[in-house]
């Protein structure tokens, strides 16, 4: 087991959703000084920032490659690195424990991650074509009509087929996930939604139906990572990192020779032993969605299931609210909205929330330690991290 | 929309064999003259020993569905006018895997663990190797 190296100390948000008017650096400077307020700093504390790559503009991207953030939050002549961080839906991921390396070797001794993108407000098909070339080969999979949504239907085909999960099970994790995001204000889907209707929607990629797809959106998160001796005296509630685990499975989807595995299980057990617990002692689940089967996959890999199929697990209810494993509490990308890498940033930044006591109406109680998960690409790996309130 | 040409492969140096073999009907899988692998997708290097000989080795073109879709909504530029179409990862019966279409009169029945053989379909100036569905006189 090893001793916490980094703590979570600050996190900001906007609301996903379609908003046109609000352009992806304003909502990026809007999320870091909510950030750098919540861990009660000022900018020119933060000596690394590190955003995330954006899909939608490159102009936007190419502006956070070139520290426009430093620019414009006060941190010329203090800040010493800006670093972009890009590995898809990991980054979440793969950048904490790139800022977890920093603090904990003394290289940085508060870094800003930061994502923001606004893909949501894309004309529909720029959208579908933007996530048709993320992780598909252009010479292998595109002439083809390879989409992710296809992706999401091959991953679901198979995992179906190995676990005997029903349309009804996968449904229900859909609708779990909107129930969470019912109590969430920055959620951009945010009506109940039934089984029923799940099974009602227009069939896009058997077995997916629209309703088993996430709906692109604009959004911004960030949060600060420092070392975690220094948290306690930052802030009353850090968020220390005990664990990670993560497997590179594959680039194209038809290299994966377990699609209804994925790495999970050896992410899993990896992070567990680093964080020196094991599923027991979980209490929160965040879970790396945009479509039903990859929360599902990761519910196996993590062992949080008691034994059960997660298809079984989820249809009783027990990740939606008043379960025993409450499971992405924000309603994941498939109700807040899949806002590009953000998607994942949103997951992690709730783990964060939930566990420093913020998440308002949607709090669960009693919390010690979380688990996040994370996958970018075409799912192209998986990753695991263990948080807690404990150092 | 229904009007854009579907993307079409702009083969490496390294992979214009497998299209070569396409263009002319024949299916071929690389395989690695130092250490005898297959490999699928064509590399550069070996990616089991790194070596530099590769060559093609003909392939019967057989194997089974891994996963499938059919997709009927929502497609990338190029593929309206294509819908429903049929996508499927197939593990050859070397042992490697590729994303293919399936195509042909029942291929809207295709499933997992069904038998498939190549077949070839011209795109534009390119033929891409697509699979048909094995008879087998059995419904599965």
């Amino acid at each position: 087991m090893q001793k916490a190296r980094a703590a979570a100390v600050g996190i900001g948000e906007v609301p996903s959703g379609r908003f046109p008017e609000r352009s992806e650096i304003e909502a990026a400077i809007l999320a870091c000084r909510q950030a750098i307020l919540d861990a009660g700093m000022s900018p020119r504390d933060i000596d690394v920032v590190m955003p995330v790559g954006a899909l939608a503009s490159r102009h936007f991207n190419v502006d956070l490659v070139f520290s426009r953030l430093c620019e414009e939050l006060g941190m010329l002549r203090s800040a010493r690195m800006n670093v972009q961080v890009m590995s898809g839906g990991a980054t979440s991921a793969s950048m904490l424990a790139l800022a977890e390396g920093l603090v904990a070797s003394g290289l940085a001794r508060n870094v800003l991650c930061v994502h923001s993108d606004a893909v949501g407000s894309l004309p529909k098909q720029a959208g579908i074509d933007l996530f048709s070339t993320t992780g598909v080969s252009e010479e292998w999979e595109a002439p083809y009509g390879h989409n992710m949504n296809a992706v999401g239907a091959l991953a679901s085909n198979r995992y179906m087929h190995e676990t005997g999960t029903t349309d009804e099970e996968m449904a229900a994790l859909c609708v779990s996930l909107r129930k969470w995001a019912e109590l969430n204000p920055h959620a951009m889907f945010r009506t109940p939604l039934t089984i029923e209707e799940v099974l009602a929607s227009k069939m896009v990629a058997t077995p997916l139906r629209a309703k088993h797809c996430n709906m692109l959106a604009d959004g911004a998160a960030a949060f600060i990572v420092a070392r975690a001796e220094d948290a306690s005296h930052i802030t009353a509630n850090p968020v220390y990192v005990r664990g990670h685990g993560s497997l590179v499975t594959h680039y194209t989807t038809s290299q994966d020779t377990d699609l209804a595995r994925l790495g999970y299980e050896q992410a899993a057990a990896q992070a567990y032993e680093k964080a020196g617990i094991g599923p027991k002692d979980i209490q929160i689940a965040e879970l790396y969605d945009a479509y039903p089967v990859f929360a599902m996959i990761a519910l196996d890999g993590l062992k949080l299931c008691r034994g059960e199929r997660a298809g079984a697990f989820v249809a009783a209810g027990e990740t939606a609210p008043g379960g025993s494993m409450p499971m992405t509490t924000n309603g994941g990308m498939l109700s807040q909205g899949h806002t590009a890498v953000g998607g994942g940033i949103a997951v992690l930044v709730e783990a964060f929330r939930q566990l420093m006591g913020k998440a308002g109406a949607r709090q669960v109680p009693n919390l010690v330690n979380a688990v996040e998960t994370a996958s970018g690409g075409t799912w192209m790996d998986s990753h695991v991290t263990i948080l807690s309130k404990e150092h | 929309m229904t009007n854009s040409p579907r993307p079409l492969p702009h083969p490496s140096h390294w992979s214009a064999g497998y299209w070569q073999a396409a263009a002319e009907r024949r299916f071929v899988v690389q395989e690695c003259g130092d250490c005898d692998r297959p490999i699928m997708y064509p590399k550069r290097v070996c990616p089991y020993c790194l070596g530099e000989r590769l060559n093609w080795r003909a392939s019967a073109g057989k194997g089974e569905i891994y996963a499938v879709t059919t997709q009927l909504a929502g497609p990338p530029t190029g593929f309206a006018d294509r819908l429903p179409y049929v996508l499927a990862v197939i593990r050859l019966d070397e042992g490697v895997q590729l994303m293919s279409n399936i195509v042909g009169d029942s291929a809207l029945e295709a499933r997992i663990g069904d038998r498939v053989s190549v077949d070839f379909e011209p795109a534009g100036d390119m033929v891409l190797p697509v699979f048909r569905l094995e008879k087998t006189g059995v419904s599965q």
